[in-house]
């Protein structure tokens, strides 16, 4: 009796835990949807035709202030790069504060500022407000734009251009610009040292003065304050800016390519190559389409849901992550598709890039898909109501991309309201696996065979300038006949044979430094002297005899390692195309290329020591533009001089691996066959 | 990560437009409980927006590991997103997203961090799955091949592949030498390769068990109704019976300055300057962080306004303050001008520094630093994600999750003395590792 008591209770136990045990099998069921409310921000227009926005948000005793300047894209030329330094030169100072007073200022209320050519953010603790508006409306409307400022800003600048020469991703970013929108438009130009060097204080002031009107202007004001207030204080610091008239400009639209274009950029460095599958598309924020088109690209790449992120790195391992874009825009968007993938898979990955966005063309997309891509967007966009500067962002939107007043309160139900047929229909019209540009940058010698199955090959340099390679249509032209043609050119064999010595003194910048190189040559001896100054101190000094170099260091005079030697003694001959067939020197010419912007034979030379470099010799005038060794570096010829018959270069740029900066080396004194004496030479 | 910039709060006495002296913060309310299995959970209610946020924090981060078997932590944050006995390979991130939520995970040498922001209606969802990979996670040999080589490309793409992008893994193989904080979290992908099965299950079930996690939860939440929902999905989950190892060695003080030169595929050349915290716990963390923002935070910081501005012998100058429990870096990166060396730039640097160790700091700035402390301990928690993430590692790392209301008090409390002090005592030139970052081509010529 007992025993079947306890027997009992063990059965009761067991039957009350399994009912307490939790059903794991499935997904929990939600609770009703909660009801997503969007604020409205509050609007006015000041007198000057700022055009106000409103957010109240008293959470956080904090308030924000943001400016939007409407003004169409402009194309900046030879001084792109120009509208990037504008922010920080208006930060740079004002009328009554220098810029270190204005950081100052910022940093003791804790705050921040900052500008940019179309736009500026102030915040702060409410607290702090009038201080804020105080210094935000003085960098505004009374800025000093001071040169100093303006140089650091360029120098800054030009080593970022540097800098991002090295970055794959840049380099990606800026060669598909180049190909999708040309260099000739606002999309696709880009800075380089050159266009920055070229910027002006002037062109600051004028940029500043035309499009720094309050009647482009969208304020948006968010956090803890009422429009009373609001309206007040925007009055108070804003009611003096003084409206003006803005243009509008146009733009072209470019097309898509008519067939895969495969353009690669050579990083030898890389262990990844980033792909980036492009190609423009005319799609407006207003259009029809933009709602639907946002679900496709989501059904295709938008996260880690897409079919890209689940193919190229769930399925393949490939890469980190694999995603799409298709972004709409007021003259001309784009479609996207990009990954960083592992350089032994770069053609296998293109492959497979190219057959998801095949696949998405072919009524692939399921009610599945459109399900979950639609609770991915409307999430989203709930949960990006968290923060009150939404409700301004959507405000000023509304108004930028002309966009249906109630575009954002129906957002979510027109989202809803879009239809897996409509999807399907849809995607062939913006996803082109057949006109796209697939931009590679990676050791593109790693794999430039294995991609030319998926279209026509383009090289394109880091600095976002084609590669053109063409073949040399006469073939009678020879390499021996480009080097005669570049000695002629120069003055003529007899007179160059004539040169026996030559005094040559270049002078160059670094850092305000002044750096001056000077090279003494006896071809007769033959000996050389090559000795470099920063300011007016020796930096180093090198003679060059027939068979070996040495240093002079502190009055000591050193032999130099062999390596060394190798590069040294090419001063030894002044004119070293001379004596190429002398010398066993081996010439092959390979074909056509642009160097310093100008057509130019590309002509191999190797010395009978096996050593290689490569020797560019302009199509039209015969004159040398470049050569470039692994050891020497490159050096650029950028303009020649006559000296009594002789063409010498007069300013050349000299980059090479032992200094940090390319040299512009300009020639302040050549003299042809001077007399030397001994001492010339100690 | 600058905890400065990790506080949040609110004003009471704003109103009253006291200035010159950090208020009072808004507090931060919350609820805790712990299970019987030893897991420690934390809600915080918010009502304004419709949404939820949910994470787990296992206290398991690349310090746990072994010598030869580096970057295990870093590889769980991204197996146990592969499934679980009920939710299917790849499912995971699948189900979040399609219900309108997000999620992401990081890994650090303390901590591996889970979490999910979701329409607050799906909240029962999200706890269902994050007790799905506390409870069973698939761990197979399928799932482990794919997420090998995944880690592998993020590690070639965020380090190799990046300009600068060694930075954390070089500096800490020199600045730690017993202390297994000398290896970064991506670890070694060769121990990767090597590792078996057996062994990231026995990891998992080391370390990724209730008594060694805290689950926090912020948003539009009924607390008893979370609550319930909390004991039904992770009361069964069984505590972990393995030993959870903590590295209990203390890295001995250095003497000696180390210095190397690492070369990288960049253009400039960069400075990177190393000195060793205390703990995290350690009452002098605020004051140092207080000095990082001193030094490198904000354009009118030290650093930046005489390095960069006036003597432009850098681009950038920037603290990276790396906060470990066990004791961690403050960390400087300066990247060099154009055709400014790597020698004369840190020289630029240790001037600064030297100044503030000699002279401290005026009674002007030190206003300034406290008017900037008090914006970003205000400004923090503008989402209930960050206030999930603020309660969690207050909670493991200080052992009370109400520590997050105590930031603004403690910052009160330090002095300009305090400033010097510290500078004097941690920012030593002996024992500080110095690493210049030199182009690549630099070295093969």
């Amino acid at each position: 009796m007992k025993r079947i008591c306890i027997y009992t209770l063990i059965c009761f136990l067991s039957i009350g835990l399994s009912h307490a045990q939790v059903d794991r099998t499935k997904y929990p069921e939600p609770g009703p949807a909660p009801q997503i409310n969007i604020g409205d921000a509050e609007t006015f227009t000041l007198p000057n035709g700022l055009k106000v926005f409103v957010v109240e948000n008293h959470k956080l005793p904090r308030v924000t202030y943001s400016l939007m300047l409407d003004r169409s894209p402009l194309l900046e030329g030879d001084k792109a790069g120009l509208t990037s330094l504008v922010g920080d030169m208006l930060m740079g100072g004002t009328k009554s504060r220098t810029k270190d007073q204005i950081d100052e200022e910022i940093d003791m209320i804790g705050g921040r500022i900052s500008f940019g050519s179309t736009s500026a953010n102030a915040s702060s603790l409410t607290k702090y407000q009038d201080k804020l508006l105080t210094l935000f409306a003085d960098i505004l409307l009374n800025p000093s734009f001071p040169q100093s400022e303006l140089d650091k800003l360029k120098k800054q600048a030009i080593s970022g251009i540097a800098s991002s020469k090295d970055s794959p991703d840049e380099i990606s970013g800026k060669v598909s610009n180049v190909v999708l929108y040309g260099k000739d438009h606002p999309y696709g130009e880009f800075a380089t040292e050159k266009t920055v060097s070229n910027v002006q204080v002037a062109d600051i002031k004028q940029y500043y003065n035309t499009y720094f009107k309050p009647n482009i202007g969208y304020l948006a004001i968010v956090g803890d304050i009422t429009k009373q207030e609001a309206e007040r204080l925007t009055k108070q610091y804003f009611g003096d800016w003084q409206q003006g008239e803005v243009e509008k400009s146009t733009w072209p639209i470019p097309a898509a390519p008519q067939g895969n274009e495969v353009i690669l950029v050579n990083r030898p460095t890389s262990v990844q190559s980033v792909v980036n599958i492009t190609y423009p598309l005319a799609l407006k924020h207003n259009d029809a389409d933009a709602i639907p088109a946002q679900l496709l690209n989501n059904i295709l790449g938008g996260g880690s849901a897409g079919r890209l992120f689940t193919n190229l790195r769930e399925r393949k391992g490939y890469t980190y992550g694999a995603y799409s874009s298709l972004s709409p825009d007021k003259i001309v968007g784009n479609f996207s598709a990009s990954a960083s993938v592992r350089t032994e898979v770069t053609d296998s990955a293109i492959y497979e890039f190219l057959e998801e966005l095949k696949r998405i063309d072919k009524k692939t997309i399921t009610e599945q898909e459109v399900a979950d891509s639609k609770a991915i967007l409307s999430g989203s966009f709930g949960r990006s109501l968290e923060q009150p500067a939404t409700i301004a962002r959507f405000a000023i939107n509304t108004e930028l991309y002309d966009l249906p007043k109630d575009y954002y309160k129906n957002y979510l139900q027109n989202l809803n309201a879009v239809t897996v047929e409509q999807l399907n229909t849809l995607a062939p019209k913006y996803i082109k696996p057949a006109n796209a540009y697939i931009v590679v940058v990676g050791n593109t010698d790693a794999f430039k065979d294995q991609v030319a199955q998926f279209g026509a090959v383009k090289y394109y340099t880091n600095t976002g300038e084609p590669e053109v390679k063409t073949s040399v249509q006469d073939s009678s032209l020879t390499a021996e006949k480009v080097v005669d043609k570049y000695l002629d050119a120069i003055g003529g064999k007899e007179k160059l044979a004539d040169v026996k010595t030559l005094k040559s003194v270049q002078e160059a910048e670094i850092q305000g430094m002044k750096i001056t190189a000077e090279l003494l040559v006896d071809q007769t001896k033959p000996i050389a002297v090559q000795s470099m100054k920063m300011g007016p101190q020796v930096m180093s000094k090198f003679i060059i005899y027939q068979d070996k170099a040495t240093m002079i260091n502190q009055g000591q005079e050193q032999e130099v390692p062999a390596e060394m030697f190798k590069s040294l003694k090419n001063a030894l001959e002044i004119f070293p195309e001379l004596n190429y067939a002398k010398n066993g020197t081996k010439l092959s010419l390979d074909g056509m290329v642009k160097a310093n912007d100008e057509d130019a034979y590309k002509v191999i030379v190797t010395s009978a020591d096996g050593t290689k470099s490569v020797n560019y010799y302009s199509v039209a005038s015969g004159l040398k533009l470049k050569s470039e060794s692994a050891s020497d570096g490159e050096a650029e010829i950028n303009e020649y001089k006559d000296y009594n018959g002789i063409k010498l270069p007069a300013v050349s740029t000299i980059k090479s691996p032992n200094i940090p900066v390319p040299l512009k080396m300009v020639a302040v004194e050549q003299v042809i066959n001077p007399a030397f004496n001994e001492a010339d030479f100690q | 990560m600058n905890k400065i910039k990790l506080v949040k709060g609110g004003l009471l006495l704003g109103m009253l437009g006291f200035a010159g002296m950090l208020n009072a913060q808004e507090k931060i309310q919350f609820k805790e409980f712990k299970l019987d299995n030893g897991l420690n959970v934390i809600m915080h209610q918010d009502k304004t927006t419709p949404i939820a946020a949910v994470s787990v924090l296992y206290h398991v981060g690349s310090k746990n590991e072994k010598p030869d078997r580096t970057g295990f932590a870093h590889f769980f944050e991204h197996l146990l997103f592969e499934g679980s006995e009920h939710i299917g390979r790849g499912e995971f991130m699948k189900k979040i997203q399609g219900i309108g939520g997000t999620l992401n995970a990081y890994t650090s040498n303390d901590q591996t961090y889970y979490h999910e922001v979701v329409p607050s209606n799906y909240l029962e969802t999200a706890l269902y799955m994050e007790s799905e990979r506390m409870l069973h996670a698939k761990i197979d040999s399928v799932g482990v091949e794919t997420q090998r080589e995944v880690v592998k490309e993020e590690k070639r793409q965020r380090m190799d592949n990046q300009p600068y992008g060694s930075i954390l893994t070089e500096v800490l193989k020199r600045a730690y030498h017993k202390h297994p904080y000398q290896w970064a979290p991506i670890g070694s992908m060769e121990h990767l390769n090597a590792a078996s099965l057996q062994e990231f299950m026995d990891f998992y079930k080391t370390y990724y068990v209730p008594n060694n996690a805290v689950l926090s939860i912020a948003g539009d939440i009924d607390y008893d109704q979370t609550e319930k929902w909390v004991r039904k999905y992770f009361a069964e989950i069984p505590k972990g019976e393995k030993e959870i190892v903590r590295p209990s060695i203390v890295e001995p003080k250095r003497n000696e300055e180390i210095r190397d030169i690492v070369y990288d595929n960049i253009q400039l050349p960069a400075v990177v300057e190393a000195y060793n915290l205390p703990r995290k716990d350690s009452p002098d963390s605020y004051a140092l962080n207080m000095l990082s923002t001193y030094l490198a935070g904000g354009k009118s910081s030290l650093l930046t306004k005489e390095v960069v501005d006036k003597q432009q012998k850098a681009v950038q100058i920037m603290a990276l303050p790396l906060d470990l429990e066990d004791g961690g870096l403050f960390l400087f990166l300066g990247i060099a001008n154009m055709g400014v060396s790597a020698d004369s730039l840190e020289i630029a640097i240790d001037e600064q520094i030297e100044k503030v160790r000699t002279a401290g700091i005026t009674d002007k700035d030190f206003a300034k630093l406290k008017a900037q402390t008090e914006n970003a301990v205000v400004s923090r928690h503008a989402s209930v994600a960050g206030i999930a993430e603020s309660l969690a590692e207050a909670k493991v790392y200080y052992g009370d999750a109400n520590d997050v209301n105590k930031e603004l008090a403690n910052y009160n409390k330090v002095t300009k003395q305090d400033l010097q002090r510290v500078a004097q005592e941690y920012l030593n030139k002996n024992g500080r590792v110095v690493l210049h970052y030199l182009p690549k081509k630099a070295e093969t010529k």
